[in-house]
C-alpha cells in the first residue's frame, strides 16, 4: 500500500506551545482523508511541514516515502493552504498561468479548469477584486489544475455560499473517484467532512484523539437513549455518565454488555422505562466527545 | 526547473505595470525631463543660440549611465526590487510557490529577473539620454558631436556593465533585507540609507587619503566610480590597473555574499506567515 502521507514523531514547537506534537500518522494513498480538530491543533502546520513551508522542530514528515520539500515527491502534489491569496495584479488565468510556468506544465488546461470552479465569468479580472469564495474557487483550481496524485485542501469551502460548498464537494468527491485523486482535507465543516471523507483522523493539542473510518468512528461511540421515569433517578443511577436528553429521556454512555445490568438496577430502583434504544453518534457527536475526552473542547 | 522559474517571475513582473513603471522607468523618465528643460533654461538664459558649446552624445550617455545607480535611479530601483524580492512576503503567497519549484530557485529567478529589469532600465536610460541631446540639441542651438573625448560603444558597454554591477550590489542587500525583514519597505530603506552612506563615507575617507586604499575600495559607490573612470577613459591613460582590479573583485564579492546569504536565509526560513 502506498503512502500518501506520513508523520513520525513530528513536533513543531511555537514558544510554548507543541502542535503538532509528537504525531505519528500515515494516510495511505487512494480516497478522500479528514484531518480534524479545534483551531491550533496542528492541521495546518502538519500540511506546512509536508509541503516544506515550515521546518520540523523535530521527526519527520514524507510525501510518497521522500522527505518533506522534496521538489519530486512535491511535484505530484496540488495543495490549497487556508485562504489563499493571490498577487492582486493577476487576473484569475493569469495567476493559473504563472503557476503552470513555475510547476513546468506546458499543456494545462487552464480555461478548463476555471470553467469547472465555477470562474469562467471572471477568469479575466483581477484577483484583488475578487470575494472569499471567489479565491477559494481559484485556489481549488490551483491545486488541481496540474492534475497531482495527492491534493491537500485546508478548509477548501470556508466563506463559500451552500450551492459553492455543494459544487465543491461534489468535485472532490468526483476526483476522487473517478480520477483517483488522494485528497487530504481539513475542515471545521463537519457534515462536509462526514460526506465525502473515507476516513478522519481528530487531532487535539497536536496529538491523535481518533482516528479510523468514520463508519467505524460513528458506530464504535452507540448510547442507550432510555425514556424513563423520573428522569432524575435515572441520571442518579448513571452518574457521570448520563447526560439528559429533553425532560423524559436520558442519554447513558454504555457499552452493550453493560446494559442489562443497567436496566435491571433501574426497574429495582423503581424507575418506570417505556423505551430503550441503541443510538449511532454523528461525527459531530464523536468529534466532540472525543475532544472532551482529550481535554480540549 | 530553474528556467521555469525565471518564466513565472518574468511573467508576473511583465503583468505588475505599477513595478515596471515606478521601479525601472520613472528614473530615466526624469532623468529626460531634467536634461531637457537644462536646455530650455540655459537657452533662455543665454537668451540666444548656444552654437559655441557642442552637445557630446557619448558623454551625455555615459554620465547617464554613471548616474544610473546613484541615490535618485536608487531609489526607484529599490522599490522595483524590493516589490520583486519581498511581494510575496507582503501579498502571502509564497505559500502557492514554494510547493512547485525549489526555493533557490525561486529566489534565485527573483534576483535574475530583477537583473533583467536594470539592464532594461540602463538601456531606456542610453536610449532617452540619447533623445535628450537630440531635442535638447534642437532647443539650445548647440551643435552635436558623436564623441568629443574618443570615447565610443566600447566605453559605453563597460559604463553599463559596471553601473549593472553596482546596481546589484544595492539589489542583493535588497533581497537579505527582504527575506530577514519581510516587508518591501525594509528592503526600500535599507538600500536607500546604505547607498547615502556609502557617498558621505567616500567622500569622507578620499578627504583623509585621496588614493584609493581597502578602505575606500570596500564602499561598493567608491569602487564603481573608479572603474567607470577608468573604462570611460580611452587606452586607460594614467590609470593604474592594481586598485581597478580590486574595485572589480569587490563589487563582484560584494554581489555575490549577498545574494548567497539571502538565498541561504530563504533556504531555512520558516514560512508559517509570510
Amino acid at each position: 500500500m502506498t503512502i500518501a502521507l506520513e508523520a513520525s514523531g513530528l513536533v513543531k514547537t511555537y514558544g510554548a506551545v507543541r502542535a503538532p506534537d509528537d504525531l505519528s500518522l500515515a494516510i495511505p494513498a487512494g480516497g478522500v482523508f479528514g484531518v480534524l480538530g479545534p483551531n491550533g491543533a496542528g492541521k495546518s502546520t502538519l500540511f506546512r511541514i509536508a509541503l516544506g513551508l515550515v521546518r520540523p522542530t523535530s521527526g519527520t514528515a514524507q510525501l510518497f516515502g521522500a522527505p518533506a520539500g522534496d521538489m519530486a515527491a512535491l511535484r505530484k502534489v496540488g495543495a490549497m493552504i487556508e485562504t489563499p491569496r493571490y498577487p492582486p495584479y493577476l487576473t484569475a488565468r493569469d495567476t493559473l498561468t504563472m503557476l503552470a510556468l513555475e510547476s513546468g506544465v506546458r499543456n494545462a488546461d487552464i480555461g478548463g479548469w476555471l470553467e469547472r470552479v465555477g470562474l469562467s465569468q471572471a477568469a479575466d479580472r483581477p484577483t484583488n477584486g475578487f470575494s472569499v469564495g471567489m479565491k477559494q474557487r481559484l485556489g481549488l483550481a490551483a491545486a488541481f489544475f496540474t492534475r497531482p496524485e495527492l491534493v491537500i485542501l485546508d478548509e477548501p469551502t470556508s466563506g463559500m455560499d451552500p450551492a459553492g460548498i455543494q459544487e465543491i464537494r461534489a468535485l472532490i468527491v468526483d476526483l476522487a473517484q473517478k480520477e483517483g485523486v488522494t485528497v487530504i482535507l481539513a475542515s471545521h465543516q463537519l457534515d462536509e467532512v462526514k460526506r465525502v471523507c473515507d476516513r478522519v483522523v481528530i487531532l487535539s493539542k497536536g496529538k491523535i484523539a481518533a482516528e479510523g473510518a468514520v463508519d467505524t468512528l460513528t458506530a464504535s461511540q452507540v448510547r442507550l437513549r432510555l425514556v424513563a421515569s423520573p428522569v432524575a433517578q435515572v441520571l442518579a443511577v448513571l452518574g457521570d455518565k448520563g447526560e439528559a436528553d429533553g425532560p423524559d429521556a436520558v442519554l447513558a454512555d454504555i457499552s452493550r454488555t453493560e446494559a442489562p445490568a443497567l436496566i435491571k438496577a433501574l426497574v429495582e430502583a423503581g424507575v418506570e422505562i417505556t423505551e430503550a434504544r441503541w443510538r449511532e453518534a454523528d461525527l459531530e457527536g464523536v468529534y466532540l466527545k472525543t475532544l472532551k475526552t482529550a481535554g480540549a473542547a | 526547473m530553474f528556467a521555469n522559474a525565471i518564466a513565472a517571475e518574468r511573467f508576473r513582473l511583465l503583468r505588475d505595470r505599477g513595478t515596471l513603471f515606478w521601479g525601472f522607468c520613472f528614473a530615466p523618465l526624469v532623468g529626460f525631463f531634467l536634461s531637457v528643460a537644462g536646455e530650455v533654461f540655459l537657452r533662455n538664459l543665454a537668451k540666444k543660440p548656444l552654437t559655441g558649446m557642442p552637445l557630446d552624445l557619448v558623454g551625455q550617455v555615459m554620465k547617464a549611465l554613471g548616474d544610473g545607480a546613484s541615490l535618485f535611479p536608487a531609489l526607484f530601483l529599490a522599490i522595483g526590487a524590493a516589490a520583486i524580492l519581498a511581494g510575496d512576503y507582503r501579498w502571502e503567497t509564497w505559500r502557492l510557490l514554494t510547493p512547485r519549484n525549489s526555493r533557490l530557485h525561486l529566489l534565485g529567478a527573483k534576483l535574475v529577473v530583477v537583473g533583467e529589469a536594470i539592464l532594461w532600465n540602463l538601456v531606456l536610460t542610453i536610449v532617452l539620454s540619447l533623445l535628450a541631446s537630440v531635442i535638447g540639441a534642437s532647443i539650445s542651438g548647440r551643435s552635436l558631436t558623436a564623441s568629443a573625448s574618443g570615447a565610443g560603444l566600447a566605453q559605453i558597454a563597460g559604463v553599463l556593465a559596471i553601473t549593472w554591477l553596482e546596481a546589484m550590489t544595492l539589489v542583493s542587500l535588497a533581497a537579505v533585507i527582504a527575506v530577514v525583514a519581510r516587508s518591501p519597505m525594509g528592503a526600500v530603506v535599507a538600500v536607500v540609507v546604505v547607498r547615502f552612506a556609502q557617498s558621505i563615507l567616500a567622500v569622507g575617507l578620499q578627504g583623509l587619503d585621496p588614493e584609493p586604499n581597502w578602505k575606500t575600495l570596500a564602499i561598493p559607490g567608491y569602487s564603481a566610480d573608479l572603474l567607470r573612470g577608468f573604462v570611460s577613459a580611452p587606452n586607460h591613460a594614467g590609470l593604474e590597473t592594481g586598485p581597478v582590479g580590486v574595485a572589480l573583485i569587490v563589487l563582484l564579492a560584494w554581489t555575490a555574499v549577498l545574494a548567497t546569504g539571502a538565498i541561504l536565509l530563504f533556504q531555512r526560513q520558516d514560512l508559517t506567515r509570510e
